[in-house]
């Protein structure tokens, strides 16, 4: 994001692929700078595929922010603050725009989307959500939900992960994407129909998998160190930056002081009473552009802020492949463990344990039909196993490529966006440098005239 | 007033010092007033050279009437002068090369004197010697006392808490140096002070030690007249001239307290400011370290910051060495011209009781006493000398604070210029396309 709000250009750009949750999935993806072309000008494809919900290109926006109560799940009254999402196809290629959907959605919708995304998705880095609560705050600004600028910021970020949304040659292909910004009502019940709650992997399991997987790619075990570190220094940047605007802010503002007493000075002065006067004047203004400049930096903040929230959907993509690989490594073992019983049956060693075995031995020993019965169990499993490992190995297989497609596409993004905050960054210090010499200049030609 | 017609001065010559009788020298003849050049018995100790005995550049006879007052007018003739720069100027003065010297006792750090002069008063045309602050101390406590009547230019403060300052690091030798430097300056320019016995001594004398024992000769006359004018007396008002100076010099010296506390605020504003500064720019480095295409800008963000530190830094300790210790002199400055302005009220109030109490005595007729006269003599010099000196420091006064103040906004350019220039060098940096690895 350069500055707010963003451009609502956004042409959509649809590519010839599926989304991989739905069950008629595709196995390629398209991937490169011409699926992240809905962010440059461009004419749009007219390639369109039956997933395509987009006939024509559209701007979303969203332009309004407004309080409301209602009641919640408890019956109990609540205040929460509705974002209005518009929606515009794009008719002719001169930018003719109709606007074809509008309607109020609040956060908690926007999160319910976004976690469907992540549960049908799981290959995909998915954007972010503007943070649920101020955080990093300099004293002046407030971290109450309700507060004017935090909503107004609220809205840009919302705005922005639709976008993104919107933009990803994958994603913007969803069914339940294109409802949230089509269906007002019933919009939920449709999602929770999809039963997507359950198809999610527990944090448990996750966990668990983590610690547990003993051959992960390298590649993922080294995306994952480098989110935690991404995670970790934004953090520390963020919170520093928050006491640097805290303390620009108190020079900037004891200064005003100068102006009310030079004010009081030039009362008692003859010759040097105009030059100190309008000289504290200077004061004042230099005083009050603090305001202004911090408000600017937010935005560059909030573009950092993104990318802190990036990284834990990086990782989460690196957490499903542990869990994958976790998965492929039990049913591998599993089988092999398999195969051993039943070579053990087959040729009356017994080399592993178990409790049948066991038992056979105090109980007496089994029949050969009973014996045969049993390989012929465990071989049927064996067969079994052995088709879930292929498709298991297949599925590894499919989801590490595409992930790693997206994620190399996340890459350009990041290095794109990142080096745009940074050149924004500068060019707002570079303003906040020339107000502080023309102040001066001003105060200095104002001295002269004592 | 004196009995005696005015006269014009004689025209004076080079003189020795001593021969001159000051106007409020307290003989008890009533031609006391005018250029008597027949030194009387009591008046044979040196005394500082008064209004009246000024040697004229041009050695000429001043015109105008020859009594108190006029040593006022003699003063805009002078005053006159001064505005011509350096080209009427005789005396030159500098203060520089600080030296530590440790000895078994103390620690203590001297400064060089040098002295340039073609007036009559120097035996030599060029001077150095060696002072320490004691010694400043010692010659402005002189000049107050023989000088009574004059404001004396303030001394940076003398005592500074130990650990918190170091008395002997070059920043704060070097501040005082230029405070040192100043304070001569302006002794140096003052048509009378710079004439001071005391003065002169201390610019020249080997051993100035010496010269401290025999102090209390050099005393003058009108020293000692101002000294014996102690308390007693109550002003029942101060007239409105000099009224109003004092009260300018209360609003003045409230303001200029006022702006040294923001000054001093602003300053611990920017180093906490700094503090930030030092820890935010690395973190861009730390962060650079886990990049690849971003590494060199984010490298460069960092060591931008770093520059815009070190420019913040560089503010921070030139206020300090430069801004707030000339604000503090002048308001050690006005705090000594109140109490001149005390000590005028003194002789003031002294005349008016005299001369009350003469009216009282209804014996007298309209012939009013020697010693109130001299009283009126006393209080009249005192006005003018006061007067002129108000004048020449307001102008002064006008000249610093407009050096001051636009040194400051000029430091505050200097800094945003500094990190202007640092933030607009990595753009190009920030903007270059990598090329694919």
């Amino acid at each position: 994001m350069e500055q707010a709000p963003p451009d609502p250009e956004r042409r959509l750009q649809p590519a010839p692929l599926e989304p991989l949750g739905h069950p008629d999935a595709g196995v390629e993806s398209v991937v490169g700078e011409e699926a992240e072309g809905a962010r440059d000008e461009g004419p749009g494809d007219g390639t369109m595929t039956e997933n395509n919900f987009w006939l024509k290109k559209i701007e979303i926006s969203v332009s309004e922010a407004e309080k409301r109560t209602g009641r919640n799940a408890m019956n109990m009254q609540e205040t929460y603050t509705a974002y209005l999402i518009e929606t515009r196809s794009v008719e002719h290629i001169d930018g003719q725009s109709v606007l074809t959907d509008s309607l109020w959605r609040r956060y908690s919708e926007f999160e319910l989307l976004r976690n469907y995304l992540l549960v049908y998705y799981p290959h995909i880095v998915v954007p972010p959500l503007p943070e649920k609560r101020a955080e990093f705050v300099w004293h002046k600004l407030s971290a109450d939900n309700m507060d004017p600028d935090f909503v107004e910021r609220r809205r840009i970020g919302l705005e922005n992960f639709l976008l993104r949304v919107a933009s990803h040659p994958i994603l913007c292909r969803d069914k339940i994407f294109y409802l949230f910004l089509t269906q007002e009502g019933n919009w939920k019940e449709t999602v929770n129909e999809t039963g997507f709650q359950l198809k999610a992997d527990s944090r448990l399991k996750a966990l668990n998998a983590t610690f547990r997987v003993k051959n992960p790619d390298k590649r993922f075990t080294e995306l994952k160190h480098y989110s935690d570190e991404l995670q970790s220094v934004i953090s520390h940047l963020l919170r520093v930056r928050a006491r640097v605007a805290d303390r620009l802010y108190g020079v900037y503002k004891v200064h005003g002081n100068y102006g009310r007493v030079f004010s009081e000075w030039s009362a008692i002065e003859k010759e040097m009473g105009d030059g100190l006067q309008s000289a504290g004047h200077h004061m004042d203004v230099y005083a009050s552009s603090i305001d202004d400049i911090l408000e600017d930096e937010e935005h560059y903040a909030d573009q950092l802020k993104e990318y802190l929230f990036y990284a834990e959907a990086l990782r989460a993509v690196c957490r499903k492949h542990e869990l994958m690989q976790y998965d492929l490594e039990m049913a591998a073992q599993d089988l092999a463990s398999k195969k051993q019983q039943c070579e053990e049956l087959a040729t009356g060693t017994v080399r592993t344990f178990s409790l049948k075995g066991m038992t056979t031995k105090l109980f007496g020993q089994e029949t050969p039909e009973q014996r045969e019965a049993r390989i012929k169990v465990l071989e049927e499993q064996i067969n079994e196993g052995e088709q879930q490992l292929k498709s298991k190995n297949q599925e590894g297989r499919e989801f590490v490529k595409n992930a790693w497609a997206d994620i190399e596409r996340f890459k350009e993004q990041k290095n794109h966006d990142l080096k745009e905050a940074l050149i924004s960054y500068a060019v707002m210090q570079i303003s906040m440098c020339k107000k502080g010499i023309q102040v001066w200049t001003n105060a200095k030609e104002c001295f002269s005239k004592m | 007033m004196s009995g005696g017609p005015p006269k014009a001065l004689p025209s004076t010559g080079p003189h020795s010092l001593r021969d001159m009788p000051h106007p409020l020298a307290g003989s008890s003849s009533e031609e006391a007033v005018g250029g008597d050049s027949t030194p009387s018995p009591d008046l044979l100790t040196a005394r500082s050279f008064g209004d009246k005995d000024l040697i004229l550049p041009n050695g000429g006879t001043p015109a105008g009437p020859a009594s108190p007052a006029s040593s006022s007018s003699l003063l805009n003739r002078l005053q006159l002068d001064d505005d011509i720069d350096g080209e009427t100027r005789d005396l030159f003065v500098t203060v520089d090369d600080p030296k530590k010297h440790v000895c078994t006792m103390e620690t203590y750090i001297t400064y060089r004197i040098t002295t340039k002069s073609t007036r009559v008063e120097f035996d030599l045309p060029e001077y150095s010697v060696r002072r320490r602050y004691q010694d400043f101390d010692w010659l402005r406590n002189k000049l107050e006392e023989s000088q009574p009547t004059h404001l004396i230019p303030p001394l940076p403060e003398k005592f500074v808490v130990k650990g918190v300052v170091d008395r002997f690091s070059e920043e704060f030798v070097e501040t005082r140096r230029k405070a040192l430097d100043k304070f001569l300056k302006r002794i140096t320019d003052h048509p009378v002070l710079s004439f001071n016995e005391h003065f002169n001594v201390f610019l020249t004398a080997k051993d100035l030690n010496a010269h401290k024992k025999q102090g209390m000769a050099l005393l003058t006359r009108v020293g000692e007249s101002v000294k014996h004018v102690t308390g007693g007396y109550k002003l029942r008002s101060r007239p409105l001239e000099f009224a109003a100076i004092g009260e300018y010099l209360d609003t003045f010296a409230l303001k200029l307290g006022t702006i040294d506390r923001i000054a001093q605020r602003i300053i611990k504003e920017e180093i906490e400011y700094l503090v930030e500064l030092r820890e935010y720019g690395p973190v861009y480095s730390t962060w650079s370290a886990l990049e690849g295409e971003l590494a060199e800008p984010l490298e460069g963000v960092s060591a931008c910051i770093g520059n815009c530190s070190t420019a913040l830094e560089e503010l921070t300790e030139d206020m300090t060495e430069d801004f707030l210790p000339v604000l503090r002199e002048y308001i050690l400055y006005s705090d000594s011209m109140k109490s001149v302005l005390k000590k005028r009220d003194q002789v003031q109030a002294e005349y008016e009781a005299k001369l009350e109490a003469v009216a009282l005595r209804k014996e007298e007729r309209p012939k009013v006493p020697a010693d109130v006269e001299k009283c009126q003599d006393r209080m009249e010099c005192f006005n003018a000398d006061l007067k002129a000196d108000m004048e020449r420091w307001q102008n002064s006064k006008r000249q610093d604070f407009r050096q001051l103040l636009m040194g400051m906004a000029d430091k505050n350019i200097q800094y945003y210029e500094k990190c202007l220039m640092a933030w607009e060098s990595i753009i190009p940096l920030l903007q270059e396309k990598q090329e694919a690895k």
